[in-house]
């Protein structure tokens, strides 16, 4: 009882730490430490809400319909995609510019807005916060008909999801910069790439794609869910054991297109800002 | 970036109110259907339900994180929940308009097509007629509160009962007859359950026990605790927990609703004003009041349909309820009533008075919402 909480935290709070830790190591390491208040204030607000939400859900007399669930779900799953996007390139044309040693015009470099920043945090953390909430107060409901396990489980996977996020945020730090966007832009590469293929699943599930039973490989049986690895490997990559044609594409057209214009040479002319949300569609 | 931050974000804000606005009444889910979710087992109260609106509440008794599935044909899911953590409890609210052949699953491990059982949807949602359909729904959810709010506080003055706290007891009393009295009509229906739960000692056939919440009000105030004291009150604490499960399942009509309304007038009229259900408490005020409000239930449900057939009908029943509620609001003390040995005799005939006015009106509902 406890085990199986603590993993359900567990996989819910890495899909948020994830992108928060790197999105702080970031800011700290380029020196923008200002923008940090941003960041919080993105997670406070999407924690208030969905604890709101979450609240209001189980002790009034409101329920949401499981189409609305699933498409707030997947299409605030496909918006963060566009923003991470956006972050990973702006991240490498930050590298790019600190390489050429160009520190003083950090600034004008960081064009990533903070509205942007705040939302990137907000939509990590709303994404599937709506959903935590919800169980932590069944948890919580739990406790008051006197097992207070689930609630001690979840918060003990919640701490460790935290915990893990804070050793990857350490170890950001340390290594040097150009290093650092290389790595956290790679691994937000593969991050993103599951969140859309999981905001594509929920649009499965509430029908508004087709395709749902169209699985392109099963491999639940090596990979059960509600084992560690399969939580981890769910939390940090959105992995799905069970995966449709229509997400198993999605995700190797993502990692494939993105990859390959994250890691293109450097040399030559910058190229064009400007195309890089549509190259998360 | 920053101008799509700038877009994106009222487009977010817009998703989660729409998400809001779709929020629907469900409480604490009356006439939910349970489901016990173990590692081998997917348990239903009941594999079928009228279309509209179904509630599920799935409790994970299993030792693995679970998730509930009802799917349509093709496997269409039509409302799902995940990640039901080992002891805890979740809900799920299914719109199902259509009547016909559903699949059930629970999914021990989250993984494969889980434990699937058949359930089937009676009926369609619209078919009833709109407005008779959600008086009837409406008056079942009150039905089941009612039911839910008997067993609560039947429970804690039961346990003041078989503590021995008999002043305690006596304050329990007229509190947990309330929800009772508001659907007595439902509860008559079930056979033999009222006379063991209700019955008075007067009415008792030869050889026949006196049980039920009468039995214990005469225990507390007049002879003391006896020793089958605490056996009675666990018979009624088990009679209220049948009574709750058979309100789940009954059927009602606008006409039966209707109905019912006039016998809790009409019980007033025999019992209540005569100072004959209390008999030994004298707190026939209560319950007095409880089934006037029971009744009104069924008025306000059923104002819908009511108005569009007979508005004057409605108008006459809105005035005498009003009439009842002053005289009745004369005898309040703090959250109570006067006793009904406090009352002088005019009193008495003007309240009798005020009732047989809305009685009268009252007994014209069910051949109207008919009509």
């Amino acid at each position: 009882m406890l085990f199986s909480n603590a993993l359900i935290g567990l996989r819910e709070g890495l899909e948020a730490v994830l992108v928060v830790s790197i999105l702080v190591a970031f800011l700290v390491r380029t020196e923008r430490r200002r923008a940090l208040p941003l960041v919080w204030a993105g997670v406070g607000v999407a924690v208030a809400l969905s604890v709101g939400l979450g609240a209001v859900l189980t002790y009034t007399a409101a329920t949401l319909s499981f189409e609305a669930q699933e498409a707030f779900g997947g299409i605030a799953s496909i918006i963060a995609v566009a923003f991470v996007t956006g972050m990973i390139f702006w991240m490498r044309r930050a590298g790019r510019t600190l390489a050429a040693q160009l520190r003083g015009q950090l600034d004008e470099a960081l064009q990533l807005g903070p509205v942007a920043v705040a939302t990137v945090a907000f939509l990590a953390v709303a994404r599937e916060g709506l959903e935590t909430a919800v169980f932590f107060f069944s948890s919580v409901q739990s406790a008051g008909g006197g097992t207070v396990l689930p609630l001690v489980g979840f918060l003990i996977g919640i701490t460790i999801s935290i915990l893990l996020g804070w050793l990857l945020y350490a170890g950001a730090i340390k290594v040097n910069l150009s290093k650092f966007f290389t790595v956290t832009g790679v691994l937000l590469v593969f991050v993103a790439a599951g969140v859309f293929a999981y905001g594509v699943h929920d649009l499965q599930e509430a029908s508004l794609l087709p395709g749902l039973h169209a699985l392109a490989f099963d491999v639940s049986e090596y990979v059960p869910p509600n084992s560690w690895y399969g939580a981890l490997l769910k939390g940090i990559f959105n992995f799905s054991p069970q995966t449709t044609v229509l997400e198993a594409v999605v995700w190797g057209g993502y990692v494939v297109i993105v990859l390959a214009l994250f890691l293109r040479p450097h040399r030559g002319a910058a190229r064009p800002v400007q195309t890089r949300t549509g190259d998360a569609k | 970036m920053t101008t799509n931050a700038r877009t994106l974000l009222p487009a977010l804000g817009a998703i989660l109110l729409a998400a809001g606005c779709a929020g629907q009444p469900a409480g604490d889910a009356p006439g939910a259907i349970t489901v016990d979710a173990s590692d081998d087992a997917c348990t239903l109260s009941a594999t079928s339900a009228p279309a509209g609106t179904i509630r599920f509440d799935i409790t994970n008794k299993g030792s693995q994180v679970t998730e509930f599935y009802l799917y349509g044909e093709g496997d269409r899911i039509i409302s799902e929940v995940e990640n039901i953590g080992p002891g805890l409890n979740r809900q799920l609210v299914a719109e199902v308009p259509q009547g016909g052949k559903y699949t059930t699953a629970c999914k021990p491990g989250m993984r494969g097509d889980g434990i699937r059982g058949d359930f089937t949807v009676t009926g369609t949602a619209a078919a009833q007629g709109g407005a008779a359909a959600q008086a009837v729904t409406d008056y079942k959810r009150y039905v089941d509160e009612q039911a839910d709010e008997l067993k609560a506080r039947t429970t804690q003055f039961i346990a003041a009962v078989k503590a021995g706290d008999v002043a305690q007891a006596k304050q329990l009393y007229a509190q947990a007859r309330i929800p009772w009295e508001r659907i007595e009509p439902v509860a008559e229906s079930f056979g033999d359950l009222d006379p063991r739960m209700d019955g008075r000692e007067a009415d008792l056939e030869p050889g026949q026990q006196f049980t039920g919440f009468h039995r214990l009000e005469k225990d507390l105030w007049v002879t003391g605790p006896q020793p089958d004291t605490p056996a009675i009150a666990d018979q009624l604490l088990a009679d209220v927990d049948q009574l709750v499960a058979q309100t789940r399942t009954v059927e009602l009509t606008p006409s039966g609703a209707a109905n019912g309304a006039k016998e809790l007038l009409d019980e007033v009229a025999t019992g209540k004003v005569t100072g004959e259900e209390e008999i030994f408490s004298h707190t026939d005020l209560w319950d007095f009041k409880a089934n006037v409000d029971g009744a009104r239930q069924v008025v306000t449900a059923l104002r819908p349909v009511l108005t569009e057939k007979d508005p004057k009908l409605v108008a006459t029943l809105d005035e005498k309820f009003a009439a009842v509620d002053a005289l009745l609001a004369r005898y309040q003390v703090g959250d109570g009533y006067r006793l009904y040995t406090e009352l002088t005799q005019e009193q008495v005939k003007e309240l009798a008075a005020a009732v047989d006015a809305l009685s009268e009106p009252l007994s014209k509902t069910a051949g109207v919402v008919a009509r």
